[in-house]
Parts: C-alpha cells; sequence; structure tokens
C-alpha cells in the first residue's frame, strides 16, 4: 500500500491488529522486517512472517492468509506511483461485446445485481481512458526501479516513535548498503542516504558517550569508515580495471618484481585485517591520485562487536546474500539470515568473489561475450567452473555487473562500452531452465533504470517462449533452454 | 442466502411482518436511505450496457470536468434551453444535461436538480410529438433516479411514474426501453416505490412489451425490472404482483440470453427468500426442474441465483424440499460442492444441511446420491464459512438420522473431519460440532459400542482436543466439552459401558474399522 504518513497511516493501523507480514527474499526487506519485528516486540503486536522468493509465492501465501489479512505488508519501494482512479476504477459498465456480463474483477458475476444503474455514455471515454491507462503502467513498469531502502523507511518510523536504537540503525545500514551493493541506486542516492545514516550513528554514538559500559564487550558501536571496494573499482574511468588491480598489487609487494596472480592478491587484501587496510588508504590515495583516478573510496560503515569483531556494512551484506542463495525456499531464508548476522562467514564470501573474478578473467578471455546488435549477450555454459554459483540471482547479478565493467574496459569498440549486457546462466540442468538476467550499460550518469523486465515480457509473449517472471526483480527470468534462440531474436528485434 | 444463519429449517420459518402496504407506501423509510447510501458507494455496478446507443457522437472534455465553474455554466445555459419555448433549443439542453449525466464520473446529479430542471424533464416526456426530446428527457431522469435515495424521490416527486408508465407504450423501442429503465430504478429504490408503481399498474404495462420480436438488450432491461419488482421484504410484494409477474417470468427463464436468464433467476431467489407460503408459489409453476438445470450452467452469473433459490426452496417444508429432491438436485449438488468458487461450495453446503435436517428418508437419499462424500472434502478442505455451513450439515444429519445412517457417515470420513474442526477459533461452530459428536454417541450407544466409539475417537486425536476445550474461555463450549468427557470418557462412563449388552453384529466401531480407517 502507499502512504505517505507511516505512522499515522501505517503503524497506528496495524499496532491493534494481527499482522500478516509477506517479506521477499532480499536483504534490504529482511533488515526492514527485523526493525518491524523489534518495534512489533515492543507493541506486543502480534504478527506471522512470511517469506517470500517471488510473485508466485506471494500470491500463494496471500490467499492462504487471505482470511486474516487487513493490511499487507510487502517490502519493495518504488517511487512515482500513479493515482489510484487511474488505474483502477469500478467496473460501471463492461465490454459491450462480451457476453455473460463476467468481465473485470473476480466478485463479477457472482454477487447480486445492483438495485439502481446509469446510462453511461462510454464508449470513447472508455477507449481514451484505457489508452491512457496503458501508457502510465508502462511508464511505471516499464522501468525496474527503487526508491529508499526499506529498512531505512522503517528506521525513520521508529525514529519517528522514538523508538530506534542501535540494532535497528545497523539493520538499516545494512538495508542501504544492500541497495548499493547490488547497484539498485544510483550514487548520489547512497550519498544522501549515507548521510542522514550519519547523523543518525552520530546521535547514537553521542548518546553512549556517558555510558559506564563503553568498554564492555556487549557494547556495539558503530563507526563510519572509507571503503575502498579496489577489487572492484568503482570508479575506474580512465584506466582499466586490470591496470588498477595490477597498481595495487605493486603496492602490496612493496613493488616487488613478480606479481601475484590476481586472485591471490585479492583474496590477501580481503582476509586482511581492517585496521591494516586502514593504514594502506594513505597509500592508495597516493597511487591513485598517481594514476588519476577520481576519488575511489566510498563512504561506508562498520560495526564493532566487542573487542575483536569488526564487520564492514558490504561483508555482511555479501555474506547474507550468499546465505540466503544457499538455501532452498523455506522459512529457513529468514532463520539463514538470522545466523548469518550472528556468526559472519567469510569463507562464503571469498569463495564468491573468487568465483567472481575466475568467471570475469575467462569470459573476457574467451571472448564469450558478444554483441548481438543493441546489447551485449553473454551465456555462461554447464562446464564453466563455478557456474553452479550463478543459477542465482544475486550472484549473477554481481557477476553481470563486474563483467560488463570489465568488458567495457578491455574492448576498444566504442559502440559496445554503452550497450547493456544480458547474461545467461544455467539454473536448473534437469528442467532444462536458464536464468537470464538484463543490466543497463555501464555509465556513470546512470540512473538505474532497469528496462528489462518490460522486455523480456514482452520477448516472451511475442515467442510464447515458456518464462517464469517471478522474481521482484523484474529484469531476472527463467527461461527454458529450448526457447532460448527464439527468445532472443524477439529482444533483439525490440531493442533495435 | 439469507442473512440469518438458516440451518435447521425447523428455526426457518420467516414472520411476516404483516405491516399496510399504504403505510409503506407513504413513509420515508430512513433506513432505506443509509442502505442504499451504503450500497452504492460499495456495490459495483455490473450491468451491461445496452447496445443501441442512438446518439453517435462521443463526449467532448468539456462534459468531462470537473472544475465547478465549467458545470455551473453549463447548467446555466441547460437551463436557459431548456426554459426557452423553442423546440430546438430545449432539446439541445436536455441534450447537454443528458451528456453531463451520463457520464464517466462524477456526473452532477444534485447541481441538476438543485437546478429545479426536474419539472421540465418529466414535462418533456409527454411530448409526443418530439420523440428525441422526450428521449434525452427520459434519459437525463434515469441517470438522476440512479442515484441515492433522495435522488430518486426527487425524480418521483416531480411526478415522472405515471409519465414513465405511459412511455412504455412509446412507438419508439428506445424510448420504451429508457422508461423500463428508469422504472427499474424507481422500483429498486425500495419497497416502498416498488409498491408505488405496482399500484399504478406498472405490471401489465411492462408484460405487453414481453413480445417475441423484443430485441435481447431491451429483453435485458425488461427483466432486470421485473426482478426489481420481485425484490425486497418488509413487507415482500403482493401475492397478486408475484402471480402476474410470475408466467414472464418463468418464460425468461427458458431464454437463451445469460443475462436475462440471470436476473430472471435473481428474480426467482428474491420470490422464494420468504415464508413457505412464498416458497409454494414458486413450486406450483413447475419451475423447479428448469432450476436444477440451470445449476449445471457454466456462467456464475446464472449459477449463483439459481442455487440461492434452490437453497432458500429446501429451507422450507419437508414437502417443499422433497419437490426439490424429486427435481433432480441432489444430482447437481455435487459438482457444485467442488465448485473453483468459495461462495458457491458455500451455498451449496447450506442446502444440503438443510435437506439434512429433514426426514429420514431425504437423509437417506443424500446417502445414495453420494453427497457425503464430498461433504467430507469440504470439511476437510473448503474456505472456513463453508466448513462451517458442512458442520450444520453433520449435525442435523446426525441429529434425524437413524443409526445405520450416522454409521455410514462416520465410515466416509465425516467423524474424523468434524474432530478435526474442534481446533477453530469460532466458538459457536465449536459447539456444534460437540453437538454431532454427542449425537453419534447416541448412536453408538444404541449399538452397544460407545467403548469402541470412545477408542476411535481418542485414536483421531478427538479425545486431546475435546479435554483441550475443558479450557475454553467460552463458558458453554467448556461445559459442553466436560459433559462430553464426564458421560464417554470417565471412569464411570466406562462401567456405563460394560453394563450394556453387547450387540452380536460386528462392531461397527470396532479395531477393524479404524484399521480401514488409517490404510492410507
Amino acid at each position: 500500500m502507499f502512504v505517505t504518513d507511516i505512522r499515522k497511516e501505517f503503524y497506528d493501523v496495524v499496532v491493534n491488529q494481527r499482522v500478516a507480514l509477506l517479506v521477499s527474499a532480499d536483504i534490504d526487506a529482511l533488515c526492514a522486517c527485523k526493525i518491524l519485528q523489534a518495534l512489533f516486540h515492543c507493541d506486543h503486536v502480534q504478527y506471522t512472517l512470511v517469506p517470500v522468493t517471488g510473485w508466485q509465492d506471494l500470491g500463494t501465501a496471500f490467499l492462504e492468509h487471505k482470511e486474516q489479512i487487513k493490511l499487507l505488508i510487502k517490502q519493495d519501494d518504488d517511487l512515482g506511483v500513479p493515482s489510484y482512479d487511474d488505474i483502477f476504477r469500478d467496473d460501471e459498465d463492461e465490454d459491450e461485446d462480451g457476453d455473460g456480463g463476467d468481465s473485470g474483477n473476480e466478485s463479477d458475476g457472482g454477487s447480486e445485481p445492483s438495485g439502481k444503474r446509469r446510462r453511461i455514455e462510454r464508449q470513447r471515454a472508455k477507449r481514451e481512458w484505457e489508452a491512457r491507462r496503458r501508457e502510465i503502467l508502462f511508464d511505471y513498469e516499464q522501468y525496474e526501479y527503487h526508491g529508499t531502502s526499506a529498512s531505512m523507511v522503517m528506521f525513520e518510523l521508529a525514529w519517528v516513535m522514538t523508538k530506534d536504537t542501535k540494532d535497528m540503525l545497523w539493520w538499516s545500514i545494512i538495508g542501504l548498503t544492500d541497495q548499493w551493493v547490488h547497484d539498485k541506486i544510483t550514487h548520489m542516492k547512497y550519498v544522501t542516504d549515507i548521510a542522514t545514516l550519519q547523523r543518525h550513528v552520530s546521535r547514537h554514538n553521542h548518546r553512549n558517550e556517558d555510558e559506564e559500559n563503553s568498554l564492555s564487550i556487549d557494547c556495539m558501536r558503530i563507526s563510519f569508515e572509507y571503503e575502498y571496494p579496489v577489487q572492484y573499482c568503482e570508479k575506474c574511468s580512465h584506466e582499466s580495471w586490470w591496470e588498477c588491480t595490477r597498481a595495487i598489487q605493486e603496492i602490496l609487494q612493496d613493488g616487488a618484481a613478480s606479481i601475484l596472480p590476481l586472485k591471490q592478491v585479492r583474496q590477501k587484501f580481503n582476509s586482511m585485517d581492517l585496521s591494516i587496510k586502514e593504514n594502506l588508504r594513505e597509500v592508495i590515495e597516493e597511487s591513485s591520485n598517481k594514476f588519476g583516478m577520481k576519488d575511489i573510496r566510498v563512504q561506508t560503515f562498520s560495526v564493532h562487536f566487542g573487542f575483536k569483531n569488526r564487520f564492514l556494512a558490504s561483508d555482511v551484506v555479501h555474506a547474507a546474500a550468499a546465505l540466503l542463495e544457499s538455501v532452498e525456499k523455506d522459512e529457513g531464508a529468514t532463520d539463514n539470515f538470522i545466523k548469518a548476522l550472528d556468526c559472519l562467514s567469510r569463507s562464503n564470501i571469498e569463495k564468491l568473489h573468487l568465483g567472481i573474478d575466475l568467471t570475469i578473467a575467462s569470459c573476457i578471455c574467451t571472448n564469450l561475450i558478444l554483441s548481438q546488435g543493441p546489447f551485449l549477450y553473454c551465456h555462461l555454459l554447464e562446464g564453466t567452473p563455478d557456474v553452479k554459483l550463478f543459477s542465482k540471482p544475486l550472484a549473477l547479478t554481481l557477476l553481470c555487473k563486474y563483467l560488463l565493467k570489465a568488458f567495457v574496459c578491455s574492448t576498444r569498440n566504442k559502440r559496445c562500452k554503452v550497450l547493456p549486457l544480458i547474461m545467461a546462466a544455467p539454473m536448473d540442468v534437469e528442467k532444462g531452465t536458464v536464468i537470464v538476467l538484463g543490466i543497463p550499460p555501464e555509465s556513470e550518469t546512470s540512473d538505474k533504470k532497469n528496462f528489462f523486465g518490460r522486455a523480456f515480457e514482452k520477448a516472451a509473449e511475442s515467442t510464447s517462449s515458456r518464462t517464469l517472471h517471478d522474481h521482484f526483480d523484474t529484469s531476472i527470468i527463467e527461461l527454458k533452454m529450448e526457447d532460448r534462440g527464439k527468445f532472443l531474436d524477439a529482444l533483439i528485434t525490440l531493442l533495435s | 442466502m439469507p442473512t440469518e444463519n438458516l440451518t435447521d429449517k425447523r428455526l426457518s420459518k420467516f414472520k411476516n411482518k404483516g405491516k399496510d402496504p399504504l403505510k409503506m407506501r407513504e413513509r420515508r423509510v430512513a433506513e432505506c436511505v443509509e442502505l442504499r447510501k451504503a450500497q452504492r458507494v460499495e456495490s459495483i455496478l455490473k450491468r451491461r450496457n445496452i447496445e443501441f446507443q442512438p446518439v453517435e457522437e462521443p463526449l467532448s472534455p468539456e462534459y468531462n470536468t470537473d472544475n465547478q465553474q465549467v458545470i455551473s455554466a453549463t447548467i446555466q445555459e441547460i437551463i436557459e434551453n431548456v426554459n426557452s419555448d423553442c423546440p430546438e433549443r430545449q432539446t439541445q439542453g436536455c441534450q447537454t444535461a443528458r451528456k453531463l449525466l451520463s457520464r464517466e464520473r462524477n456526473p452532477p446529479l444534485k447541481e441538476v436538480v438543485e437546478a429545479g430542471l426536474l419539472s421540465r424533464f418529466v414535462e418533456f416526456l409527454s411530448r409526443n410529438d418530439n420523440p428525441t426530446l422526450q428521449f434525452e428527457a427520459a434519459w437525463s431522469l434515469t441517470n438522476v433516479a440512479s442515484g441515492t435515495s433522495w435522488h430518486t424521490q426527487q425524480v418521483v416527486e416531480h411526478g415522472a411514474v405515471p409519465a414513465f408508465i405511459s412511455l412504455l407504450a412509446s412507438p419508439m423501442l428506445n424510448i420504451s426501453e429508457q422508461a423500463v429503465w428508469a422504472l427499474g430504478n424507481i422500483a429498486g429504490d425500495g419497497p416502498s416505490y416498488r409498491d408505488a408503481l405496482i399500484d399504478c399498474n406498472v405490471i401489465p404495462a411492462l408484460l405487453a412489451r414481453l413480445t417475441p420480436d423484443a430485441p435481447v438488450g431491451y429483453l435485458r432491461n425488461l427483466t432486470w425490472t421485473l426482478s426489481n419488482l420481485c425484490r425486497n421484504k418488509n413487507p415482500f410484494p403482493r401475492f397478486s404482483a408475484v402471480q402476474q409477474m410470475l408466467p414472464s417470468i418463468i418464460q425468461l427463464l427458458h431464454h437463451s440470453d445469460k443475462s436475462v436468464l440471470s436476473d430472471a433467476c435473481w428474480a426467482i431467489s428474491y420470490l422464494t427468500d420468504g415464508p413457505n407460503e412464498r416458497i409454494d408459489v414458486i413450486i406450483k409453476t413447475g419451475i423447479l426442474p428448469r432450476l436444477v438445470e440451470l445449476l449445471t450452467f457454466e456462467e456464475l452469473a446464472v449459477v449463483t441465483p439459481a442455487l440461492r433459490s434452490i437453497g432458500n426452496i429446501v429451507s422450507g417444508s419437508d414437502v417443499q424440499t422433497q419437490a426439490a429432491i424429486d427435481a433432480g438436485v441432489l444430482t447437481a449438488l455435487p459438482k457444485l460442492m467442488r465448485h473453483p468458487k468459495p461462495n458457491v461450495q458455500k451455498e451449496a453446503a447450506w442446502a444440503v444441511s438443510n435437506i439434512a435436517a429433514g426426514p429420514r428418508p431425504q437423509i437417506q437419499q443424500l446417502i445414495t446420491c453420494g453427497l457425503l462424500s464430498p461433504l467430507v472434502d469440504l470439511l476437510k478442505n473448503a474456505d472456513f464459512k463453508t466448513q462451517r455451513e458442512a458442520v450444520w450439515a453433520v449435525t442435523n444429519y446426525t441429529s434425524g438420522g437413524t443409526v445405520e445412517q450416522v454409521v455410514q457417515l462416520v465410515k466416509c470420513g465425516g467423524l474424523e473431519a468434524i474432530l478435526n474442526l474442534l481446533t477453530v477459533k469460532d466458538a459457536k461452530t465449536v459447539l456444534v460440532i460437540l453437538d454431532a459428536i454427542n449425537n453419534i454417541f447416541l448412536a453408538a450407544e444404541k449399538l452397544g459400542e460407545v467403548e469402541k466409539l470412545c477408542l476411535l475417537v481418542e485414536e483421531l486425536g478427538g479425545l486431546d482436543r475435546i479435554e483441550l476445550l475443558q479450557n475454553h474461555e467460552n463458558n458453554t463450549v467448556y461445559r459442553a466439552a466436560q459433559a462430553l468427557i464426564e458421560k464417554y470418557f470417565s471412569e464411570d462412563a466406562a462401567d456405563e459401558c460394560l453394563k450394556t449388552e453387547a450387540t452380536e453384529t460386528d462392531f461397527v466401531f470396532g479395531p477393524t474399522e479404524v484399521q480401514r480407517r488409517f490404510d492410507f
């Protein structure tokens, strides 16, 4: 539902009801869920938690709980929502040519006739309305677009009710970081929202200064950090990605002649203690200036639990993502997420990143990325090492993102540099399905709008391809292997 | 289905309030206004638009504006035109009004009324020399009358009714049809205006228009209006009026158009929603076989009112129920109990519950026509409202059935299914289930198989649930649960069992039965 005053129109309404919370399996959603759970716990609100992994799941869960549901809370933010009346309307009239009078909503046909009827002049008006509606929906649905992180919205709710805690703040930081890591928001948005969160962090830290237990092992402190996502060199625009990493290698090797294999360097960097990373900061700044690279630092947060455990928000996101995707879809998803936070598994992150590196390397070296005209296309074959990792949406998204960056850096073809990328990877070998996703072209000024959802739908429709558009992120679909050819052809035609 | 939970037929006698129709007619029923308002706000108007569109030009934007000033100005213009002596200007004014009133959203009904335009519109209705004028005026008035009770009242008080009744006989089909529509709106306002129209002899005038060559669209409007004349209670339409309309309604029930069928069915459902005398009138028309046939139609719009009618009929006397059974309703019901729409399932279960409240031969027919198995399925899988009806069916059945009949139900899984429902939140339903369990135990007593039944109940997990119910917050529930436990599951009860003579027949509730039940 769409609300303007989240406290009055949402929280105050649900606080006295029994709530069903349908939560999509992405990290921002789960973080928002955690915050909401904490608030509910405070106010003794009874709720049922139902993780959903896609539209079908959502539908099923809704039907199951339909009797008791009054309010549906789905953690997925969109902006620019069209007005209700432009999209829905009371069906005062029906299809002239239809029979049985059973058009429209399901309560049709089965209910008592109305006591009175108005005779409406509707032919042209209806056509005009329908055309307008189609336009609006296309504009709205055309782009996959994310607004403010759900967990931030929930945190603000908690703050407005002066019930915000440090835990909730940390959750919302993770939620925001998730959006950033998975490239769902623009850099500007990230920076703006980080600034907001920074204010909250300061407020909370300030609050705790006088606490006597500031040295206790249970104390949680959130610090503002700079992170160098060097391994993913986001801002590398002048130099090739390889060169940038090579530069880091040099630094780490203290300029030694022999250069370690890329992956080992990265491993080393990843497993480095944060404190060491900090010391590198100045060194890196220097060399980045040397190479004329723009400020590659990104602002983020880290949390300290006790004395030894210190985690960067993005690490948490990666760990959680890896865990989320390594389980079967059940209620296990939520429990595992909670587990993830209790014992961060660094090995999972490493495994994933390693996999990404290897795959990128092999794709580029073997010229696996092909230009199809309006877009680039890369199909991961079954035999590719670590290919199983990429049958999952989040992992594939990351791979896709960095592959495109690497490709853009490594290609000399100017035209290819501004093309979007579609990737396909085997999903379920037995069922013969592939997972397909599309990302917009690599661009600094990218507004992160992704039109592939709509394009995939249309291509599937026009070729009667067997697809499943179940993901909340509409630019990710499942497709039957055999339909791949015609589906791609349709896409090419569509996007030309 | 009437709003009261009609369950036991013996409870479903209606009390005819016996109000004086004259009084009803004069009175402005305040509740009616509220009801209609609420209905208007909530209802989704699903009427099919008629095909005949005499005016070709589309509605231009100025008629669609929400701008109050523009609307005011337009209405001013209408007033001037309509009050002039020039026929062309009068027609123009009416047409402008019609366009305003027939636009998609927020037609300015109130503004038109307050502009004092209604008297002129009604005047124009009698202008037989100018059909276009008549038509535009009729359409405008129809739309005003489609509003709240207040709007309809305004139309009536300006003398529209006699004029519209006259227009029914207009040689121009579109005008006649518009009159049908307008009168439908007025009749639909409530029993008061419905009866006023009947007193003005609207029924013969309408029925005269029911000719074989009437176009389908016209027929649809006619059927709808007739159904409104059958509609509403407090009071019901008087018998003489119903008798007048029935033959035509029966005729329409044999038409091929689904909308016509649907509205005709609804008319029957209204007419059967009353005391047994009302039901008798319908049954005497011989319409039952056709109603049962309509139950098998694909279209939900037809099935729903047909099922409602049948449900009403079997909530009547045993004789009336038998008439329905004889017409084949039990063959149609199983499919309806498996219908994809929960509402249809629910109403089918309701009908079964009323048949199960009948005499033993009727209960036997439930068995022979294979209704037990779908009933148990509903108990297991349907949505709660349907389950509730099914539970009533079981209780009625076990209350009125013979021992053998009760045993049949248990063998079909009925006991297991209701035991599983003991955990529902609704205390009333739990009580009904406990009742049914008691009834089954009574049957067991007659067979001397109480102990076996206890074992069965225990194995099915029922004993645990009944024991838990002893802690229920509802007094009646925990007392009933306690009573059940004390009577059959306590130490003393065991002794009582031993005293009863065991019969020679197979232990009906015995272990072999238990095993069979659990052999999945």
